[in-house]
């Protein structure tokens, strides 16, 4: 391929800042692709160029494959980063790319292909002498009820094109599946276009426990350490931290070597994630996520290696500076989820107007971020506004700066899972390292405190009074007046 | 300087939180206010912090970040991990100015606590309306409140009409008290 001068980013918000970063640190000229929503929006306005997009629903945009390669082209752009979600683990795009000889970011498509395949990758890890969990291959309504049989309950019905949580149902009882197969199946079709689901055995006091592995083109494959994600809600994370709490030495050395034998058996490229469920000291293969992952800067925090830099050097052909027992981890890292989610009403997306924004900062503290005054936040894309990620020496550190700058971060428009982050950060199996997936189930709409109600009586007094004395802002929320007048509120 | 300066008079809420109603009194004292709940007064600082909804209240030598949305019933205040639906209420008179130039020196005005709409106004022109009686009442932010009467007396003339946008400190209305005079100390507003 040629050199690396000039790459296309095929992802918005915070992931998109993130490349545009890693390009920058490279010397590589970012350009970008918006939809007009995010047309003002952070990604944008960091890169050399920007291509608008033709509408914001997704297919139309930041899925649309034979446009965003033209886009390239037109660009001069010689790779493009997908990012994570939209094409990232598009084999078609993959091809697409290659295709018009423009490096694709991640693994090349015949290995998306058979990350993709659950029951292929499993296969694989199996071959690999990796323990993995009773599974099925895809499964038609006719044969699911001996094949539930077959893996036992309970189990996790998940769609074969799915990802990133989406569309996973839990069945405890062989009665149960029947309508859970056809929803699952009618959500898997909604989301990914394929209506195929498996079926996987769920544990159900076990820890989600994910490798960090980079491959280059030569054939070689490194981990970076395990991350652990367990602070999850219907399968979708909130909460990662680097390394796992409580792992035993002796597995997680077991679960690194594990996961660097299933990357080198599945031929893996790039950078790329293998999950595992940890239960007592037994540990089963999951999945392959073979994209950059939401969670990697607690990985970077812990390692000092830029991975998404990394991508781009091995992308291009590079191959991994460093050696396996050159990658010392040290410290600790938690990564806090920021969502336009409203935890308080059962995590339902919050959509609105973004009209003030104040990130954290200071030691230990590192904030991707995608959010902007002005900003709309729409129904079209995920919740995901921002990440903060604290990190410092021991844990406790950590936790402790991640409180600090959780109750610095004021986001004001919409709902966001702040509260919650706060909320995770104070309770003892958190702060202990002692916890499950069934640890957000604790939160149940969130605490109710007399002293907190105080505060809001005092709070509301005083806002109410403050109100009084000054005429209100304008609400059109579109006007420009109105968000110069937040941003003087902001600067006051 | 007393605590309670000219112009800066004392005003009633009643708070709703968690179910539980709150007499509320905010006194402006300098930079801060006086809240007083339930008979116990506590030095609080509103700052804004970001937008629209998030702001820094410093209490008892404490900086506190709350989240205070407007919604349809009243507010939800977020305090950390907390969210708290908060009704507030003007439950006392609002400040009136003596009578200008363009009405009689017997007469006062009523005029809009803050900006809003006119909801309805109860009391016609020529009509008896008693202390405390409400002229007229007023939306804004999503809530309603009365706009009373600081005086016993009688309608002199009603300046807006239902559905009117009014600024705050708008007259609403001007009324001719029974008694002329007497009503002096409850005026507020007034001025040194």
């Amino acid at each position: 391929m040629p050199p690396l001068r000039r790459l296309l980013i095929a992802n918005r918000g915070e992931i998109a800042v993130r490349i545009v970063r890693a390009c920058r640190d490279l010397g590589v000229s970012p350009v970008a692709v918006y939809a007009p929503i995010d047309a003002d929006s952070p990604h944008v306005r960091l890169a050399d160029d920007a291509f608008a997009l033709p509408g914001d629903a997704p297919h139309d945009g930041y899925l649309n494959a034979p446009l965003l390669v033209d886009l390239a082209r037109r660009a001069g752009a010689s790779a493009i980063h997908p990012g994570y979600g939209f094409l990232a683990e598009n084999p078609a795009f993959a091809a697409a790319c290659e295709a018009a000889g423009i490096a694709f970011v991640g693994p090349p498509a015949e290995v998306l292909a058979r990350c993709g395949d659950k029951a292929a990758a499993r296969a694989a890890a199996a071959e690999a002498g990796v323990p993995v969990l009773p599974g099925t291959d895809p499964v038609g309504d006719d044969e699911a009820a001996r094949a539930a049989r077959a893996v036992g309950f309970p189990l996790l019905i998940k769609a074969v094109g799915g990802g990133g949580g989406k569309g996973i149902h839990l069945v405890r009882a062989p009665a149960e599946l029947p309508a859970h197969l056809r929803l699952a199946r009618g959500e898997a079709q909604t989301a990914f276009g394929d209506p195929r689901v498996y079926l996987e055995r769920w544990l159900e006091r076990s820890r989600h426990v994910e490798v960090q592995i980079l491959a280059d083109q030569q054939g070689r494959a490194v981990h970076l350490g395990e991350r652990a994600c367990s602070v999850q809600r219907r399968h979708q994370k909130l909460i990662e931290e680097a390394p796992a709490p409580g792992l035993d030495p002796g597995v997680r050395d077991a679960l690194t070597d594990a996961a660097v034998r299933v990357a080198t058996a599945l031929g893996y490229r790039n950078a790329g994630t293998i999950e595992f469920l940890v239960e007592g000291d037994a540990f089963y293969f999951l999945e392959v996520n073979a994209r950059i992952q939401v969670e990697h800067p607690v990985t970077e925090a812990t390692t000092g290696v830029d991975l998404v830099a990394s991508q781009l050097l091995i992308a291009a052909g590079e191959p991994l500076p460093f050696r396996q027992e050159d990658v010392r981890a040290s410290g600790w890292a938690i990564e806090c989820r920021i969502s336009a989610e409203d935890p308080h009403g059962g995590f339902l997306p919050s959509l609105g107007r973004i009209d003030g924004v104040v990130e954290p900062a200071g030691p230990g503290i590192r904030v991707d971020s995608g959010l902007w005054v002005g900003q709309t936040v729409s129904r079209h894309f995920d919740p995901l506004l921002a990440k903060v990620i604290a990190s410092g020496p021991t844990r406790e550190a950590a936790i402790a700066r991640a409180r600090r700058a959780l109750a610095e971060f004021a986001v004001s428009g919409v709902d966001t899972t702040i509260p919650f982050h706060l909320w995770a950060l104070e309770q003892p199996a958190f702060v202990q390292g002692a916890y499950d997936v069934h640890f957000a189930e604790q939160w149940g709409g969130g605490p109710t405190l007399p002293e907190a109600e105080r505060l809001a009586v005092l709070a509301a007094a005083a806002w109410f009074h403050r109100k009084r004395q000054r005429p209100a802002l304008p609400t059109d929320g579109a006007s420009p007046a109105w968000i110069a007048a937040a941003r003087q509120e902001v600067l006051r | 300087m007393t605590a309670r300066g000219a112009g800066d008079p004392a005003v009633t809420f009643e708070v709703t939180a968690g179910g539980r109603r709150h007499g509320v009194e905010v006194v402006p004292s300098n930079s801060a206010l006086t809240v007083t709940v339930g008979g116990q007064p506590t030095a609080v600082r509103l700052d804004p912090a970001a937008g629209s909804e998030c702001w820094r209240l410093w209490v008892e030598g404490l900086a506190v970040p709350v989240r205070v949305r407007e919604v349809a019933g009243g507010l939800l205040v977020t305090v950390g991990a907390a969210r708290v639906p908060v009704s507030v209420r003007r439950a006392l008179p609002i400040p009136i100015r003596r009578a200008t130039a363009a009405t009689s020196a017997d007469c006062l005005e009523v005029r809009a606590p803050m900006p809003g709409l006119i909801v309805s106004l109860p009391v016609g022109a020529g009509e008896p309306v008693a202390e405390g009686g409400t002229v007229a009442v007023v939306e804004a932010m999503k809530m309603q409140m009365d706009v009373p009467s600081p005086v016993s007396g009688r309608i002199e003339e009603i300046r807006v009409r239902p559905g009117q946008e009014v600024a705050g400190g708008q007259v609403l209305a001007v009324i001719r008290p029974v008694r002329a005079g007497e009503d002096d100390t409850s005026v507020g507003g007034s001025g040194a």
